[in-house]
């Protein structure tokens, strides 16, 4: 199918594009990888007049700040981050998370930036409106909601589906948006509204530079997962991510951060659960208990056939998985089984 | 009165090197590398299956990494060098990939073949005893509703002279 007709430009650094996007406003598109833009494209879902391209600037590789942060360019390829040693080394569950993300052809060509800006999903968004659904919804700029025909408050309930936001979340990261006169640095969480509508805070001149993952807290683990359908080429069901540390007695939770991703508008931190297991020993019950929590604190839509009361078991017993992983690995020192497939 | 026809957008001239030999093709920013290698090129071993990024049957090779053509603009290769299934045999003799498919029946309507075989091409550059879980991994972006994978599978195996092929029973 060929595509409608724009315009495309290719200027040479990331503030060059940051002031073209600033004078051509939301009529702009942000081409990276163009694995999401593209066929969003194809189906309408937007229809930039001008796509700037960042094909002619070129990814900083990984690299650690003066303040020992690891900063990641947004326009390195997830390939090169799952395969990255540096990343591997410094955070795994960031790599991993990179790893998962749809097939090996999507991860050479998909941005980090690209990926944690990627368009919100829905089974209805997700189509062509021209056959079954020939009114535009309320994403789309129309008056309608098709999985929620009651709503009329013109809000979008689809779903944030990034594999990699949850993950960087966990480890506390930060992003780096550039504009055109000055750039900004949030936490990656702040950065997602939970707003079907705008799904990020990023501004129409606006771009992600880098992202930046602190070192770890001393004796800390990860858990991770993904839960799909087939296992590959997929979008995400239900992604849960989990970063502890235990205390200097090796026995008691010092920190946690749960979050579940993929389920709502963005991806949610389960604030509740994590601080009732911090002071907490790890033990099966506290876990099993701060997952059950974190389930019941976190919104879940019902999204892609599947029930929220599926989503929620799924959820559950993955966190309470990968809660007890995290915890071993924070026991047995950091990077154990790190790499597995 | 006939109506202003409808601005479009310039045509621009790319440089693009396909199976070693230099092209400059005028294109159109909304031209698809897919369709660029196949209708401008005359490429027609590269196959578009769903457009979408969902199926892999266009796989061929950018610069050494397998990627999407029907997910690719063809202004965006401007100066690249591109690899696709036409390039992998040499004359009459077959590359050892596709002698491979050919021993194992891992063709069957063939038309997720030359995605697979350009999969198979870069993991095989880059790693020359993938593990099986590695070639599982290598292969997930290609969708085949044939052979079920598994002579996909030994085909890749028998390619990079390992054990482990499992005869297929029908």
């Amino acid at each position: 199918m060929i595509l409608y007709d724009f315009e495309h430009e290719r200027p040479g650094s990331l503030q060059d594009v940051a002031a073209r996007l600033a004078e051509l406003g939301p009529t702009a598109g942000i081409l990276a990888g163009g694995t999401d833009l593209l066929p969003n494209m194809r189906l309408k879902i937007r229809t930039p007049a001008t796509l700037v391209s960042l094909g002619a600037i070129a990814a900083q590789p990984p690299g650690t700040d003066t303040d020992g942060w690891l900063r990641i360019d947004a326009l390195t390829r997830l390939s090169e981050i799952e395969n990255s040693d540096t990343v591997r080394a410094a955070c795994p569950m960031f790599a991993r998370s990179a790893h998962v993300v749809g097939s090996n052809q999507i991860r050479q060509a998909g941005t980090l930036g690209g990926n944690l800006c990627q368009e919100i999903r829905c089974l209805y968004l997700n189509q062509e409106h021209d056959f079954q659904f020939v009114a535009p919804c309320y994403k789309r700029g129309g008056d309608c909601c098709y999985p929620y025909p009651k709503n009329e408050k013109d809000f979008c309930a689809s779903v944030f589906m990034s594999d990699i936001a949850p993950a960087l979340i966990a480890l506390g990261s930060d992003i780096e948006l550039v504009g055109a006169n000055a750039s900004r640095r949030m936490a990656v969480e702040d950065f997602y509204t939970g707003v079907g509508m705008t799904p990020t805070v990023l501004r129409a001149d606006e771009l992600v530079g880098a992202v930046m993952v602190p070192p770890p807290p001393p004796n800390s683990g990860w858990g991770y997962h993904k839960s799909t359908i087939r296992g590959g080429l997929e979008f995400a069901m239900v992604v849960v991510a989990a970063r502890v540390a235990l205390g200097e007695d090796g026995e008691t939770c010092a920190d946690a951060r749960i979050v579940i991703g993929a389920v709502s508008e963005g991806p949610s931190r389960a604030r509740g659960a994590e601080s009732a297991l911090v002071g907490a020993a790890p033990t099966p019950e506290a876990i099993a208990a701060a997952a059950s929590a974190a389930v019941a604190e976190c919104r879940f839509l019902p999204h892609h056939n599947f029930s929220v009361e599926y989503l929620k078991q799924n959820a559950e017993v993955y966190l309470r998985r990968i809660l007890s992983e995290a915890f071993g690995r924070a026991k047995t020192g950091p990077g154990k089984g790190g790499q597995d497939q | 009165m006939i109506e202003a026809v409808k601005s479009r957008s310039r045509k621009r001239l790319i440089t693009l090197t396909v199976n070693g030999e230099e092209h400059e093709i005028a294109i159109r920013p909304n031209a698809m590398l897919v369709d660029v290698v196949r209708d401008q090129i005359g490429l027609t071993g590269t196959k578009s299956g769903c457009s979408s990024g969902s199926c892999g049957a266009c796989t061929l090779l950018i610069d050494g990494r397998p990627m999407l053509a029907c997910s690719t603009l063809a202004v965006e290769c401007d100066g690249k060098a591109i690899r696709t299934v036409e390039d992998l045999a040499d004359g009459e003799r077959l590359s050892p990939i596709q002698e491979a498919f050919l021993d194992q029946g891992a063709v069957q309507c063939g038309f997720c073949t030359p995605g697979m075989l350009m999969s198979v091409t870069a993991l095989i550059a880059s790693n020359p005893k993938p593990s099986h879980q590695e070639i599982k991994k290598a292969l997930e972006g290609n969708l085949c509703r044939c052979t079920g994978y598994n002579a996909i599978f030994n085909a890749v195996l028998q390619a990079t002279g390992q054990d482990g092929i499992k005869p297929i029973m029908f």
